[in-house]
């Protein structure tokens, strides 16, 4: 029995339809619970984009989630009666330019370079967040409003925990699909080209720098949208929203999620949330067990769960039919 | 604005460049070596800081804390990375950094585990404890300490590598690591050497760094990030450039806290951004 593309596409509907009829019995605790992990996965896999894709390692992804939440949050209260989705715009496209002004002082660099240029960005915005009191509350963090959604002549209460995870699940698994569907465009093979051989695209006549400017930015977006929707779901961002300990998230969600496989940060998103709901139950010091988990897998399990997963379930076909499944093909090439 | 607060603002410039020197010249060392950017080299230096806390309640005797700790975080360096980076070396550079980072995790969770969130208050007591006059203004005495040992640490060290055989081993290696190994020399264990060298010695900043600034949870992230400054304005495994990135970022935190307050803290980024487009490489580093 070889793998083929049927068998995710079976999967991925399946997994599409549990999502979608699951709030139909379960309790609004495990709703709201998922309604984060759907946000998480798109701040994850967004980061992926830069470092199992782009092979960048970036220490400054979580400005842009915090700088989407703050935005979002900020003028939701600064302009009365602003919709939903215009907090929404506000955030992605506030994530988005900055993204871009940073991207265009990173173009050169990449490695070591680019993860401590990165970590001085967001030390950067950091710092700002804490010192503009007048817009981001400072230490005291910024209270938001979650308005109503109107869809023409329907009014959706968004307060509802049912009707937010609908909405949260459409927007943000369209931009999920989205960024995978990147990963399959001509712009996409030129980043993953990149990362593998930047001389020789650079002779094809393709500007690395570019490209790489490209992926930051894209990831930028993708990371605001998720930042808007973290300030409407929490209805509040405090300063770690944009602090280094954001990025942290992204990098441990994604590593333990594993790089290689485009799907994997959305296992590491749900699994780290629920983790997290789960340990800080029993200890208030559950990110070290975190951090634990994450050493021994840089240590032993370099390629994340989905690496874990994919080969248990090889080595079970290989048992199974007794022959060997060959070398597979995924999204992120070897 | 009169002579003496602009004397003390340079002083207090040069202490923190000081410090500043002791933590980035051992990351700027161990990132020429082993091309590995270390982050948890920071967290070395806020485990020597609570080291020392708790080692000075106990007996009372600084002195004794400027001896042990960066003895302790020696042998801790040593231990990370014989065990646990050298394995991950064969994966790559990215592993090497995402591992010191975990580290660099853990350590700092560990910490508010065993000493709390909350900042800790240091005595010394002694002589260090008084003031000193000179040139007209009074001074705390510890702050020209903080001075002293970081001038002596930078001449001990540039004695070590610039006269010494061993220190040719090292400058030899990190130039080109695989032909000094070639040549017979055991670079692993000389990499394990400056490593270690490089924990001790961002301990000691760590230790003296307690009475100065305050200790808390946070003084990792702190000073990694400018300490990552002063290696991005300096250039990377640039001793020299780490002295005068120092010397420049203690000056400037300084004397912006004294002229422009509000934008103090984004002041360094600022200086950062204009070398990057300026010398991408740095000051004094080489064009790769």
């Amino acid at each position: 029995m070889k793998k083929n593309p049927n068998t995710i596409q079976i999967w991925g509907f399946i997994i599409l339809l549990v999502l979608f009829f699951l709030p139909l019995v379960a309790r609004p605790y495990i709703i709201s619970l998922l309604t984060e992990m759907i946000i998480f996965s798109l701040y994850a896999v967004s980061y992926n984009l830069l470092l199992g894709f782009g092979g960048l390692l970036s220490f400054g992804h979580g400005m842009f989630l915090g700088l989407g939440a703050f935005t979002a949050g900020a003028m939701l209260q600064r302009i009365p009666g602003l919709p939903f989705f215009g907090a929404v715009l506000f955030g992605t496209l506030m994530a988005t330019l900055i993204g871009l002004g940073v991207g265009c002082l990173l173009l050169r660099h990449k490695g070591t370079y680019y993860a401590l240029l990165t970590l001085a960005f967001n030390a950067l915005f950091y710092a700002v967040a804490i010192k503009w009191h007048a817009v981001t509350g400072g230490d005291d963090g910024l209270p938001v409003k979650r308005p109503n959604l109107h869809l023409g002549f329907v009014q959706l209460p968004m307060s509802d925990v049912t009707v937010f995870y609908y909405v949260t699940l459409v927007v943000i698994g369209c931009a999920v699909l989205f960024c995978w569907y990147f990963t399959k465009t001509a712009m996409g093979k030129t980043v993953l080209l990149v990362r593998e051989n930047e001389e020789r695209m650079q002779f094809i006549g393709y500007n690395p720098a570019v490209s790489r400017m490209i992926l930051f930015t894209l990831t930028a977006f993708f990371a605001g949208l998720a930042g808007s929707f973290y300030a409407l779901f929490f209805k509040f961002v405090g300063v770690d929203a944009i602090g280094v300990d954001m990025t942290t998230t992204a990098l441990l969600m994604t590593f333990i999620g594993g790089t290689k496989n485009f799907f994997g940060p959305v296992l590491g998103a749900g699994f780290y949330i629920y983790f997290q709901n789960f340990l800080s139950n029993l200890t208030d010091r559950w990110p070290l067990f975190m951090g634990i988990l994450f050493v021994l897998m840089v240590l032993f399990a370099p390629q994340g769960l989905s690496g874990l997963i994919r080969s248990l379930v090889d080595h079970f076909r290989k048992t199974g039919n007794g022959k060997a499944t060959g070398k597979e093909a995924h999204p992120f090439g070897e | 604005m009169n002579v003496t607060l602009i004397i003390i603002f340079i002083l207090h410039g040069l202490v923190y460049a000081g410090l500043l020197f002791l933590v980035s010249s051992g990351l700027t060392l161990v990132f020429g070596m082993m091309n590995v950017l270390n982050f948890a080299h920071a967290s070395f230096y806020m485990l020597a800081a609570y080291f020392s806390y708790s080692l000075l309640r106990w007996t009372g005797n600084f002195w004794l804390c400027l001896l042990v700790c960066p003895f302790l975080l020696f042998v801790i360096g040593a231990l990370i990375e014989r065990f646990l980076l050298r394995r991950v070396h064969v994966f790559g550079h990215l592993h090497e950094l995402l591992l010191t980072f975990g580290i660099a995790f853990i350590i700092s969770e560990v910490v508010k585990w065993v000493w709390g969130t909350a900042p800790l208050p240091i005595q010394i007591g002694g002589f260090l404890d008084s003031n000193f006059t000179v040139l007209g203004v009074i001074y705390p005495t510890y702050r020209f300490f903080v001075l002293f040992c970081s001038v002596l640490i930078g001449l001990l060290m540039s004695f070590l590598l610039l006269k010494t055989r061993m220190g040719i081993t090292v400058r030899s290696a990190v130039d080109d690591s695989e032909m000094v190994n070639a040549l017979g020399v055991n670079t692993p264990r000389v990499f394990m050497f400056v490593f270690a060298l490089g924990a001790a010695l961002s301990g000691l900043a760590g230790v003296i760094s307690g009475p100065l600034l305050s200790i808390n949870a946070g003084m990792a992230t702190a000073i990694l990030v400018d300490a990552f400054v002063v290696i991005v304005i300096g250039g990377f495994g640039s001793l020299i450039g780490a002295v005068v990135a120092s010397l420049m970022i203690g000056q400037l935190q300084s004397f912006g806290a004294l002229l422009f307050p509000k934008i103090s803290l984004a002041l360094i980024y600022l200086l950062m951004a204009i070398v990057l487009i300026a010398k991408p490489s740095g000051l004094f580093g080489e064009k790769k």
